[in-house]
């Protein structure tokens, strides 16, 4: 079974947020600022006009780090949050029973609540969508224009994303937090 | 029906319902449908159906704005559930922007135009009444041919208006057959002194080959935000120290600015100073390719001794654009030492300045002394797939009278004739036209207008003016897809089916990687909408035969041809409309492309094609796909040379010396940046998640951005009060509009900048309505002097907390 | 009353009547009142959600935790405080301590149902809850540990309150010591649901679950100031009045605890400005309800009791007051204060300030939930003094 995960190039990042509207439409994800699976990141410009700090205003898209050992996972109370067969960290909307501990737990708050079932949602790497159907790609990946996204199977040493974490340098988000996130930021 | 059949059921009453749905269906909505439908409104942007019965996948193009990507439409059940990306179409190389993945939006939108209507209120009031096609047509037809017969057949007095689209042309060739001669489109409120610039100095617009340059300078364009491909995919791969370096020339911090390796802070309308000292530096250090330019260079040494004998020096050029000169001098030795893989790139949008015809010839100049033309890494003009054309109907009106009557050099006071611009172009100035409709100036009476796919109330410097314009004509035709604020103005509305209900002509796209690409239809139209072809169609059934019956009238020449001749046969021949619009889109595509041999099918299938396509595409990588071998791409269609007439890149254009233009760029004092004490100047431009006017209604796309907001420098916020999201006036000499503060250090203390394409004021916009402001409300109408362009950058304007 | 095998000993003047029937001083009017209020706020603020769910709510998705989790808190820890006060006595013997031992348990059993209420309501699906508790339990998770002990508990204080009911005091004692430890055992989960937060430093930690056991006991000793002053009209003999010197005493110990315990915390905070911790307690030290917190429920009640070391128990009733306020501060300090700090400190949107700090203010239907959950427990409370005789029995 694979091991799913996703290497993002993120200073190819132009922040066109094409990446979260291709989830909403795939996914379903209901309008409202709140509710995102994805999103980039963005800090206000410092320094003074024509002086600004070009390095201070990088986009940083982000979503559900997939963490191999994810908090929302450990606090969940009835296991609604679970993995799956390809360790993708996701919400049994049947399970859960919207305590919100999910939500405080997560270091990256990437949860939020889908208002029609009155559960916690997040990107489930398109799971019960494109994977279901087969396909192998995720719409934000899929659409991205500067391809700042690589999706693909971590346990498959032959896998382009294998080879990209072989080869490039990477980051984790607050690794320092012991999370294990399946989302590697390229250098 | 309801779109949202998925597992998770879609609760009434949710925060969804009030935002997505609260523009359902009502039958107080005069634009909503007066019975219930069976068709599908998405309440929601939730478009998953989960178990449909029926999926199929069809290619198609978007046409969200003017790029055309590829695009695969995913159709379940009947409803367009998701459009993917098509990998194989070279120049959008799959993907989609925020815009093109929201299409859907268009489609589904609840306030889209769905029958034909009739005014009943006031202009601009937005009452209509909802009638038959038929009765639409007949209106129309009664109209015209009262204003003809009253015009005595001067087919002038009618004018046609198009926005930038696939099928742009097919509405041109009725304005071809009905014989006017006033043509506008978007090119002088968008490209015309790009095009043309780099046409008359080059010979040709050309694309910019970024995935090889090694070196970009990016003024005056934002393709991080105003999306164009491939640039923009191109673009910002290897910056940031990765291959590629890129230096933004932009008076704000766009997201380009942020994604590039140098960002120059310029003050607007200065970009010419910059060029020419750029140009100063590379002449005088002898930098330039000397190979090419002896080659191709026409008017070498006369440009040389301008430049150095103007002393466009760096520090001259300091002062003007506010860049430092050591800037200067450093870039144009880079971009030299990295020449021909060096791009200064040509831009598309360019009419932010009076001198912007100058600008693009100095760009054009200064990109050839590096000989990065026509070559790899940097400027190429590409190689096309040809297409057979179809025919079109052009007969000849004798009483049509021509487009305007051109500015004698002895010129009278209260004469008719342009005085909008030096040089006529194709396209012609909207501006200059507009005003001088509005100033009586035109030579004959202009009385009705037919537009399609066009906002002018929203595109066009000075609303109020337009709106002045639209109540004036007699009879405005809206063809559109949205109730937008032109339609307002409308006497009749014609309902278009959206780009995803239709197939429009088949298109070729030149490039270093050629294809043709097709749109193809995806779903049936909804309501009783239909496209433009089928439209023009059903109007020239009515039309044709009564125009025709007004020229007899009036036409001494068509009388004589008839009086020795069956006239059926004559008007059949000469005169009838309706066999241009004989023809089916899909037939007529397949016509086009039916000398490469499995074309038409590979279109309908893949959406692509271009000669061994199916050797030469394959998927390389997760991300990327091989469209042509190395080999195979066409770089270089005429090793460097310029497409112009003599073969020569025009350095120095004495024919426009007659017309009272410069032949050489030249710098004027009166181009000096200026804004007095108390005022900004005001910019406006693009958002990556909107395109013009045309998505302010788009509820997906509006979840992203709800409104636009005005930056303004903080500092300059703090001093006048003014804190984020407070509600502002923008006011200028043409007008106001209301707007909320974003203070920014990411814009000059002397200036202000808005988003393009809010603040609509068509109540039957849901989303759209009055929200946010409007630039076109506040910006002056200032022509270009050369093409009549509008010159969009030129307004100083002053803001009031409100 | 004999329900099957179990004999309740029912107050022989205990009916509907009896109810209804109390001595109608301004006071008493009064609290009937606001009971009453508090009542039918509780309906319509379950109206409300049932109608519009979370969105009758102020929480959000920065800060889904909102009143109504402080409020269960506020119960939960009352009823833990009871339990330990009343274990006293009848768990581990202290002889002044058992007169108000039955009361207390009561008092637990009837805080921690309203608790149990008002969570109801906070929970998104509380029946899911029961039936996936079981079927597949996540004893990683610090609120399925919190939540079933609770149940746990609940029932064994019942058990408890029924043995004491009967006078069998070693059964008593038995289900009491149980009860106590099972009762402990959640309560420090219930800590331990915020100290297990790793991305929220100013929560995590040891800290939580110790603070909460010691609060609670705290909690206790005030709240049985307040039903003893209820109970005796603010008029104790002498026995009374010996226990309440002794629980005062323990409570000027307690709360010289607490308060060394707090200061500590939040110098370490501080200490060396760790990112989203220093700063976070900095804030927090700037905030009016900390301070409120700090004066009603220690200062004020520490001064009093060391004015005559406890001597003097109205004034400890009107303290006790004053601290359950402070209490309730105190738990809606500790659920807003650990999500102050965004987790996302970066713009998401163009036109948005970039996040600083988490602002709520609970909505009208969490208010009248609140107070809905807090008339429940008086009511339940009144119903039991008349259903039971919540005094020592005589002789004993
Ligand atoms: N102030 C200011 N003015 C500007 C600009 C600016 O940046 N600032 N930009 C300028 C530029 S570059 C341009 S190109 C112009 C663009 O100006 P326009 O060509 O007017 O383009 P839009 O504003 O997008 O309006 C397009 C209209 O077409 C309709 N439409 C969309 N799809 C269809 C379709 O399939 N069929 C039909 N029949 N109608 C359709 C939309 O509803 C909308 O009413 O604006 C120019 N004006
Ligand atoms: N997302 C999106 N993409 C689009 C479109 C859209 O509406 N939305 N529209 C399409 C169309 S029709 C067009 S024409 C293109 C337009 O594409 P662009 O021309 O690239 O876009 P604009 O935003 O109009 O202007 C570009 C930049 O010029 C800057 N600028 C203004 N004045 C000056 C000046 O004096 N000097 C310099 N150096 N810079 C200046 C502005 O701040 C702005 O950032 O985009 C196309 N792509
Ligand atoms: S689609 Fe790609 S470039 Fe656009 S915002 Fe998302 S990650 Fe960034
Ligand atoms: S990012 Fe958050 S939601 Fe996703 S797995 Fe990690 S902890 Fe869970
Ligand atoms: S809200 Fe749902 S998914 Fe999250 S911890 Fe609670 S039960 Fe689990
Ligand atoms: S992987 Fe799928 S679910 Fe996750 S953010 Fe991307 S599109 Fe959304
Ligand atoms: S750039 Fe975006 S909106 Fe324009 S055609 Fe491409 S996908 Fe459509
Ligand atoms: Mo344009």
């Amino acid at each position: 079974m694979a091991r799913y995960g996703m290497a993002l190039d993120y200073k190819n990042c132009i922040n066109c947020k094409a990446c979260e509207v291709a989830c909403k439409e795939e996914n379903g994800v209901l309008m409202g600022a709140d509710k995102h699976r994805i999103w980039v990141g963005v800090n206000e410009i410092s320094g003074e006009y024509p002086l600004l700090d070009i390095v201070s205003h990088s986009f940083q898209p982000s979503q559900c780090q997939h963490c191999d050992e994810a908090p929302c996972q450990m606090v969940c109370p009835t296991n609604a949050t679970y993995y799956d067969e390809f360790h993708v960290v996701r919400v049994d909307s049947d399970k859960c029973i919207l305590c919100s501990y999910c939500m405080n737990a997560c270091p990256y708050d990437a949860r939020y609540v889908d208002d029609r079932t009155m559960t916690v949602d997040k990107c489930t790497f398109c799971s019960d969508t494109r994977l279901a159907r087969g396909e192998t790609t995720t719409a934000c990946q899929n659409t991205c224009p500067t391809k700042v996204r690589t999706f693909g199977d971590l346990d498959d040493p032959e896998s382009e994303i294998s080879e990209l974490l072989r080869t490039r340098e990477h980051f984790s988000l607050k690794a320092n937090l012991g999370t294990k996130p399946k989302l590697f930021y390229l250098t | 029906m309801q779109i949202e059949v998925s597992r998770r059921k879609f609760l009434q009453g949710t925060v969804a319902m009030s935002v997505a749905g609260g523009s359902a269906l009502s039958v107080t909505n005069l634009f909503a449908s007066h019975e219930h439908e069976s068709h599908a409104i998405a309440k929601s942007i939730t478009t998953k159906t989960g178990e449909a019965k029926e999926v199929k996948h069809i290619p198609t193009l978007c046409e969200m704005c003017v790029n055309k990507c590829a695009a695969i439409a995913r159709v379940e059940d009947g409803i367009v559930t998701k459009l993917d990306p098509n990998p194989m179409f070279p120049k959008s190389r799959n993907m989609l922007c925020p815009r093109g993945n929201a299409g859907i939006q268009a489609l589904y939108d609840p306030d889209r135009l769905k029958y034909p209507m009739i005014r009943t209120g006031e202009k601009g009031e937005g009452k209509f009444k909802r009638v038959t096609w038929d009765e639409a047509f007949k209106y129309i037809t009664e109209k015209t041919t009262k204003i003809l017969d009253e015009e005595q057949d001067n087919r002038s007095s009618f004018l046609f208006c198009a926005g930038e689209g696939m099928a742009e042309h097919t509405f041109k060739t009725f304005y071809q057959a009905f014989g006017s001669s006033n043509w506008l489109n978007h090119a002088s409120i968008c490209l015309q002194t790009v095009a043309s610039g780099y046409g008359v100095t080059i010979g040709a617009y050309p694309q910019a080959d970024l995935e090889n340059a090694e070196y970009i300078i990016m003024a005056g364009a934002n393709r991080a935000e105003a999306i164009v491909t491939p640039d923009t995919m191109d673009a910002f791969k290897r910056t940031k120290g990765r291959g590629a370096k890129l230096i933004c020339v932009d008076p704000r911090f766009t997201n380009t600015a942020a994604k590039s390796d140098k960002w120059l802070a310029i003050k607007p309308g200065t970009d010419l100073a910059f060029v020419l000292a750029l140009t100063y530096v590379v002449l005088t250090e002898e930098l330039y390719d000397k190979a090419y330019v002896e080659k191709y260079f026409a008017g070498f040494e006369a440009y040389k001794k301008h430049v150095v004998t103007n002393s466009y020096t760096p520090l001259w050029a300091s002062e003007i654009t506010g860049i430092k000169a050591k800037d200067i001098t450093t870039i144009a030795r880079e971009f030299m030492a990295h020449a021909p893989k060096a791009v200064y790139y040509p831009g598309r949008r360019s009419t932010f300045a009076q001198n912007d015809f100058q600008l693009r010839r100095a760009m054009a100049i200064f990109q050839g002394l590096g000989g990065g033309i026509d070559t790899k890494g940097g400027l190429i003009f590409g190689d096309k797939i040809s297409l057979k054309g179809h025919e079109s109907l052009i007969p000849m009106y004798d009483k049509a009278k021509s487009r305007a009557v051109t500015k004698k050099a002895n010129h009278k006071e209260g004469e008719a004739g342009y005085d909008d611009c030096a040089v006529i172009s194709g396209g012609g100035s909207w501006l200059g036209w507009r005003n001088r409709f509005l100033e009586g100036k035109m030579p004959y009476k202009v009385r009705g207008m037919f537009c399609y796919k066009h906002n002018p109330m929203m595109n066009m410097p000075n609303t109020a003016k337009t709106a002045k314009m639209l109540k004036a004509m007699e009879l405005v035709v809206c063809i559109d897809t949205m109730p937008s604020d032109t339609v307002m103005y409308a006497d009749v509305v014609l309902p278009e089916c959206t780009y995803l209900e239709r197939t429009d002509p088949v298109k070729t796209f030149g490039g270093v990687e050629p294809s043709i690409a097709q749109r193809n239809r995806v779903v049936d139209p909804l309501f009783e909408t239909k496209p433009v072809n089928e439209i023009l169609r059903g109007l020239t059934a009515q039309l044709s035969r009564p125009l025709f019956d007004i020229t007899k009238k009036y036409d001494e020449e068509v009388q004589d041809s008839i009086a020795d001749g069956n006239e059926e046969e004559f008007y059949k021949e000469e005169y009838d409309m309706t066999k241009i619009y004989a023809y089916d889109q899909e037939e007529l595509n397949e016509h086009a492309v039916h000398k490469y041999h499995g074309a038409a099918e590979a279109l309908e299938k893949h959406g692509v094609f271009y000669p061994k396509m199916d050797l030469y595409f394959k998927q390389l990588s997760v991300n990327e796909h091989q469209y042509y071998p190395e080999k195979e791409k066409s770089y270089s269609v005429g090793g460097g040379k310029p497409k112009t007439p003599s073969g020569k890149l025009e350095c120095n254009l004495a024919n426009l010396a007659s017309k009272g233009i410069d032949p050489m760029p030249t710098w004027k004092d009166e181009f000096n940046f200026s804004v007095p004490q108390g005022k900004f100047r005001l910019l406006t431009g693009r958002h990556a998640q909107f395109t013009q006017s045309g998505t302010s209604n788009n509820a997906v796309l509006r979840d992203l951005m709800p409104e636009n907001y005005i930056w303004i420098n903080k500092r300059e916020a703090k001093k006048q009060g003014i804190e984020f999201g407070d509600k502002v006036e923008v006011s200028s000499r043409t007008g106001s509009t209301i707007i909320r503060a974003y203070p920014t250090e990411k814009i000059a203390p002397d200036q202000v900048f808005f988003v393009h394409g809010f603040g609509e004021e068509s109540s039957a916009l849901t989303w759209a309505f009055k929200n946010g402001g409007n630039d076109n409300a506040v910006i002056e109408d200032v022509l270009e002097p050369v093409y009549g362009a509008a010159a969009m950058h030129e307004t100083n304007v002053e803001i009031r907390k409100v | 009353m004999k329900i099957g095998p179990l004999n309740i000993p029912l107050r022989e003047d205990f009916s509907l009547k009896s109810i209804l029937n109390f001595e109608k001083t301004p006071v008493n009017m009064l609290v009937a009142v606001s009971v009453v209020a508090m009542l039918a706020m509780l309906v319509i603020g379950v109206s409300l959600y049932l109608m519009h769910g979370h969105h009758a709510y102020n929480v959000t998705r920065e800060h889904p935790w909102g009143l109504l989790i402080a409020v269960y808190i506020f119960f939960v820890v009352s009823s833990t405080g009871f339990c330990i006060v009343g274990s006293l006595g009848d768990v581990f013997g202290f002889k002044d301590f058992t007169m108000i031992s039955k009361r207390a348990i009561f008092g637990s059993i009837v805080t921690i149902l309203a608790g149990f209420t008002v969570i109801a309501f906070e929970i998104g699906h509380p029946v899911t809850m029961m039936i996936y508790n079981v079927l597949s339990p996540g004893l990683t998770s610090a609120i399925w540990w919190m939540g079933t002990l609770y149940g746990l508990y609940l029932t064994f204080m019942i058990i408890e309150f029924y043995f004491l009911l009967n006078n069998d005091m070693k059964k008593a004692k038995i289900f009491g010591l149980t009860g106590l430890l099972v009762g402990l055992a959640a309560h420090s989960n219930l800590g331990s649901v915020f100290g297990f937060l790793n991305a929220r430093t100013i929560s995590q930690g040891v800290f939580y679950p110790t603070y909460f056991i010691l609060t609670a006991f705290i909690t206790g000793i005030f709240l049985s100031f307040i039903i003893m002053g209820f109970r005796y009209k603010l008029n104790f003999n002498e026995k009374t009045k010996k226990l309440l010197e002794g629980l005062a005493k323990i409570q000027g110990l307690l709360i010289s605890i607490l308060i060394f315990f707090v200061t500590w915390k939040l110098l370490t905070d501080m200490y060396g400005g760790m990112p989203n911790r220093a700063e976070v307690a900095e804030h927090i030290l700037g905030s009016g309800s900390f301070w409120t917190e700090v004066i009603l429920a220690m200062v004020l009640p520490l001064l009093i009791i060391l004015k005559d070391f406890g001597k003097s128990p109205v004034l400890m009733f009107w303290a006790s007051l004053s601290g359950m306020v402070g209490i309730f501060f105190m738990r809606y300090n500790l659920v807003h204060d650990t999500q102050l700090k965004p987790l996302q400190m970066m713009k998401v949107r163009e036109y948005q300030l970039p996040p600083e700090w988490i602002h709520y203010f609970p909505s009208a239907t969490e208010i009248m939930i609140s107070l809905g959950g807090l008339g429940l427990c008086v009511l339940l409370y009144y119903v039991g003094t008349k259903a039971f005789n919540l005094d020592e029995e005589e002789g004993h």
